[in-house]
């Protein structure tokens, strides 16, 4: 299989932050019934604000990876 | 005093014989010792002499051409150099910021790597290698513009207006008229000239097949990558190699040795492609010369035109009526090449770089022999 590794981004251009930083970072979900995105903060509860699905989705990172394209 | 055999006879010796099941006389045989008395040993005059270059077709990315009076094993090593050790430049590696496509990130940067790419030759020529630093060996270091090139690929599927969901919806299913950017082909991989590279590339770095389709997407769906490309050859991976196809055929003979006639001609010339086999009239110089063609002036002959575009499928020997009326063989030392080039180089000069790697390989054994002797 293709060797890979997950390095940091020296750029550094709006990797997402940790969760459970500072109380006042809000997350960014995708809800899982109606797509919305919606945004949450700690402490809040997990539901979506559009539709009031209780499934949200968690995004992708937007931390570089690299592969090799063999 | 040598023994010197007649053109005839060479030309016998060199046809490898195709019978219905067999194949025979398929081994070289023109070196010394193998014809009591004569003198086979090899000798550069005599090779210029009886060296022949013949081309059939000579376009950009498709030549074909022959090759006449040499050994296979020279004929090998071309084909083999060309398919294997020629440089070419070719993504290596893959940097993936946001890739939400159902293609997952290994398989996508696989498919980016195997993207033939195309520019000058003069930018391609300039490139240097690049060698990945280890722990023990820091390789050429970090990439730089001299040995690594940078391409983009930034792409969003996007629904095309605001009432496609609903068109979805409704039950309509072409992509054209839903989402915008569904389709992210090789042609939107954009190159990002760095350094030197500006003034070295006459023409900017690109996919040469503009529509070769990396990914599908649907709206939400979103793409943010670049790719590194650098300077490799076929035998570390297949994506260096510069060819599409490099292989070489025998020159097919076919021999009519009795007039196969009328019916007879028009379904012999169907054992063979279009174009091997025609159908000429019998001349009444013919009918006179020939005690098996005496009163047939008028009909229709079977004519060997164009062996070359032969199969050598050799159907005509499954018929009794032509099993004893045709010989089929192929010519030992003609060797028809076809070379396909991926768009980094000119199909013909990829050859000629194939002859320089040989020569340049023959001195490498040259100079080692001669440390090894002194």
């Amino acid at each position: 299989m293709s060797s890979q590794n997950y390095s940091y981004n020296p750029s550094g251009q709006q990797a997402s932050a940790p969760v459970t930083a500072e109380s006042g970072r809000s997350v960014e979900y995708t809800c899982g019934d109606c797509d919305a995105s919606v945004q949450l903060k700690r402490g809040e509860p997990i539901r979506c604000r559009n539709c009031g699905h209780r499934v949200l989705y968690k995004q992708r990172t937007n931390r570089m990876v690299q592969f090799e394209a063999r | 005093m040598p023994k010197i055999p007649t053109q005839e006879e060479l030309e016998q010796r060199k046809r490898v014989q195709i019978n219905a099941e067999t194949v025979t006389n398929a081994q070289s045989n023109d070196f010394p010792h193998h014809w009591p008395g004569e003198d086979h040993s090899w000798n550069l005059d005599y090779f210029k002499s009886q060296f022949r270059v013949k081309f059939e077709k000579n376009e950009r990315y498709d030549a074909e051409f022959s090759l006449i009076g040499l050994d296979t094993s020279v004929a090998n090593a071309f084909r083999r150099i060309l398919i294997a050790e020629i440089p070419t430049l070719a993504i290596e590696t893959v940097f993936i910021n946001q890739n939400t496509s159902i293609i997952a990130d290994e398989v996508l940067a696989h498919r980016m790597g195997l993207v033939p790419l195309t520019a000058s030759r003069k930018g391609l020529d300039w490139m240097s290698w690049y060698r990945e630093p280890t722990e023990e060996d820091r390789g050429s270091g970090q990439p730089m513009d001299y040995n690594a090139c940078q391409l983009r690929l930034e792409a969003a599927c996007t629904w095309l207006d605001d009432d496609a969901i609903n068109r979805a919806n409704r039950g309509e299913t072409d992509p054209n008229k839903l989402y915008k950017n569904h389709s992210i082909y090789a042609k939107d991989l954009v190159w990002v000239p760095s350094g030197q590279q500006n003034d070295k590339f006459e023409e900017p770095l690109r996919p040469t097949n503009p529509d070769i389709l990396l990914v599908k997407m649907r709206p939400g769906q979103k793409i943010e990558l670049f790719v590194q490309a650098i300077k490799g050859i076929g035998q570390d991976h297949a994506k260096f190699s510069p060819v599409a196809t490099a292989s070489y055929r025998l020159m097919p003979t076919i021999d009519i040795t009795k007039p196969i006639l009328g019916q007879d001609a028009k379904k012999f010339a169907r054992c063979f492609p279009k174009g091997v086999i025609e159908l000429e009239k019998v001349t009444e110089e013919e009918a006179s010369e020939k005690k098996e063609l005496e009163g047939k002036e008028g009909e229709l002959k079977a004519v060997v035109k164009n062996p070359m575009r032969d199969t050598v499928s050799r159907e005509c020997l499954r018929h009794p009526e032509f099993k004893d009326k045709v010989k089929l063989g192929r010519v030992r030392d003609h060797f028809i090449f076809k070379v396909e080039s991926t768009g980094q180089w000119d199909s013909d000069l990829l050859f000629l770089e194939s002859v320089k790697l040989l020569k340049v390989k023959c001195e490498r054994v040259k100079r080692g022999l001669d440390a090894m002797m002194g």
